[in-house]
């Protein structure tokens, strides 16, 4: 199959990775330049190059979460390979994404689907953003055949999850939370909370949320940070929770952007001294899904890594991610 | 004492934790064990004692034991009673039932003042005879506890004096020269806390940005971060607190050199944009650091705001019954910082 070198030009501004036509070959060699517009060190042109060419596929890349991802993936020079593997209703749909094309397979045959795939590109790093109903099984084929993966998709059985990946030795990098700066300012919290027990103890706290109407019930993060300042000696209790779901309120009061009404994850706790001349404020504020594809090309970059040098360790998270440093 | 407890409710959260699995040093959870005191303004013999039992224990809860009031009539002495920051720890301390000794030590000119405070009268000792002076003090008070909140010049002949006589001591004054200081007290094998920041709550916040920033270095790389801060006019340099918050994020990967923070020096601005009450314009420091990521669909913010002195006052009463504990159980250890006194836990 020929497949095409594309010329130095797409580099100018944030376009980075761009590829032009079918790219069958994971070991095509390019002269792109790939360039972070954002990137706080000098640019770091060595150290990027060696992350184009990562073959990743990403399953349910027809959802949104898997869309997210390789565009992400592929902002940040990382290879979609040309097929994924997806539910009994989109097999056959071919995704179209920056030029290239992802054929979707479906349930039947996907072992001998992903086994060839994985043949063809022994470094493959496969994504999973499903359904929770798909998570075990999904969880099963990847481990069988020993492709590293990311599991990105919530729910499922957990500890059947980890048995399963434990069992087969597999590399794997499993998080419910794939906002990794949200990772971070939640550990530091929790081992402020764990040093420092009852730090804050008779301060009072207020704690308001934001998400989407749809979204019920309280997130996970925001349970953990209360729990946080329930050890570092504050009153608190879930119920206390301001919760805001009223578009208009979200518009007005929370300062949620019109177009991030549908998805969004604000969150706000304010903490005051008995005698209120004190008070500390900590807000985590996320609009669509960016931060969990960013977070995810991460997990990638850092599992190839891990796959790379053979580490002994096999399951992680994002707290090990986090540890890594800055791999782009 | 009586106590409530409620079971834990909320399987879900659990299942939650377990998942995320947070593989740090401190993963495990301390659940199920609070201790909250609502503490009023008031006198402290009657405070009231409430333990919960946290909503999101995972495992099954631990009762604590009910807090005594194990504090009262701990002898103190605060050289320096004659300022503001001494009389603002002389009325803290006197609120959680410490017990200031009749007499404490100040300079030359201050010798024979009486300092009211809290229903309590203290008389001024100046320089003339002050070891003898204080030995005989610590004679009478052998659990005495000094603090120690005079001037900077002051600050390594204090000490000197300290470790000489052999009395505890917590250093709340700045400067001097610290290197010495801490020769001093180590070369005496004297027990002492010392601490620039006395806001335990402030240092508790930088200890975690601090952690943040060694264990995940670069977790903000290309993170847009704005600083402002406010303090009395009369403070022309930033904070050390700023400096060390902004220090952090920097090992967290964010590009930022000190001449972008916005200092607020103005009233009127600092009344009307930053949100200071009137009466702490001539006494206040607050604080608000801004990230942004690159596409801007995510933004953190952390803010500590303080008004007046009650902070570094509570956060010193902290320091001194940390100190008491360690003297009454022999500690090997002896000269803490702030931290230390923040990893012992709620002690009232």
């Amino acid at each position: 199959m020929a497949f095409v070198t594309p010329s130095n030009s797409s580099c100018a501004t944030l376009q980075i990775g761009k590829s032009v036509g079918n790219r069958i070959r994971a070991n095509s060699r390019k002269s792109l330049v790939v360039m972070a517009s954002t990137s706080v060190q000098s640019l770091d042109l060595v150290h990027v190059s060696k992350n184009i060419g990562i073959p990743v596929m990403v399953n349910g890349c027809t959802g949104k979460m898997g869309r997210a991802v390789l565009e992400a993936a592929i902002s940040a020079g990382l290879e979609p390979v040309p097929v994924a593997l997806g539910g009994a209703e989109d097999d056959g749909k071919i995704l179209d994404i920056d030029g290239m094309q992802i054929e979707v397979q479906g349930t039947s045959q996907r072992e001998d689907v992903l086994s060839s795939v994985f043949n063809d590109y022994p470094n493959l790093i496969v994504v999973d953003y499903t359904v929770p109903a798909a998570v075990n099984e999904n969880a099963a084929l990847y481990s069988k055949l020993g492709v590293p993966f990311v599991m990105g998709t919530t729910g499922g059985d957990r500890e059947l999850l980890y048995k399963t990946v434990a069992d087969s030795n597999v590399y794997a990098v499993i998080s419910p939370q794939m906002g990794k700066q949200v990772v971070a300012f939640l550990a530091a919290m929790e081992i402020m909370a764990e040093q420092f027990p009852g730090a804050f103890s008779g301060y009072n706290l207020q704690v308001l949320e934001s998400h989407q109407a749809s979204k019920l019930d309280l997130s996970g993060t925001a349970k953990s940070v209360i729990s946080c300042f329930q050890k570092l000696g504050v009153s608190f209790e879930l119920d206390q929770v301001k919760q805001i779901r009223d578009p208009r309120l979200q518009v007005e009061m929370v300062g949620v952007p019109q177009e991030h009404l549908n998805g969004h994850a604000f969150h706000m706790y304010h903490l005051t001294s008995p005698d209120e001349t004190v008070s500390f404020e900590f807000q985590h504020n996320v609009c669509g899904r960016s931060i969990y594809a960013e977070g995810t090309v991460d997990a990638i970059l850092f599992l190839a890594k891990k796959v790379n040098s053979k580490a002994e360790k096999r399951i992680y998270d994002m707290i090990d991610v986090l540890r890594e440093g800055n791999m782009r | 004492m009586t106590y409530v407890t409620r079971t834990p409710s909320n399987t879900s959260y659990a299942n939650w934790q377990h998942r995320n699995n947070l593989h740090n040093p401190s993963s495990q959870f301390q659940i199920g064990k609070l201790v909250s005191t609502k503490s009023s303004n008031k006198i402290p013999n009657r405070r009231n004692f409430l333990i919960s039992m946290t909503s999101t224990s995972v495992q099954s809860p631990e009762l604590a034991p009910a807090v005594k009031p194990k504090n009262v009539g701990l002898p103190i002495m605060v050289n320096g009673c004659t300022g503001k920051m001494g009389r603002a720890v002389l009325e803290a301390a006197i609120s959680v039932g410490l017990d200031p000794v009749p007499v404490a030590l100040g300079r030359h000119g201050d010798a024979g003042k009486i300092v009211d405070v809290g229903g309590k009268q203290i008389e001024v000792q100046g320089p003339s005879q002050r070891e003898s002076f204080l030995s005989s003090v610590f004679k009478e008070y052998p659990n005495l506890i000094v603090v120690d909140y005079t001037v900077p010049s002051s600050v390594n002949e204090n000490a000197a004096l300290y470790s000489k006589v052999g009395v505890p001591f917590v250093m709340g004054t700045t400067g001097g020269d610290r290197e010495l200081l801490y020769k001093t007290v180590a070369a005496s094998n004297g027990y002492a806390v010392i601490s620039p920041q006395m806001g335990k709550q402030v240092v508790a916040f930088l200890a975690a940005m601090e952690i943040m920033a060694k264990q995940f270095p670069g977790a903000f790389s290309g993170y847009n971060l704005k600083v402002m801060e406010s303090h009395q006019a009369s403070k022309l340099d930033i904070s050390g607190t700023s400096e060390a918050v902004i220090s952090c994020f920097q090992k967290l990967g964010v590009s930022f050199e000190l001449d972008q923070v916005e200092q607020i020096r103005d009233p009127k601005l600092q009344v009307e944009k930053v949100g200071v009450p009137e009466e702490h314009i001539s006494g206040h420091a607050f604080h608000t650091y801004n990230l942004t990521s690159p596409d801007g669909t995510v933004s953190f913010k952390f803010e500590h705001n303080v008004c007046g002195r009650s902070i570094y006052a509570e956060g010193t009463v902290d320091a001194v019954l940390f100190l008491a504990k360690k003297v009454a159980s022999n500690a090997d250890k002896r000269i803490y910082d702030m931290i230390d006194v923040l990893r012992e836990g709620n002690m009232r």
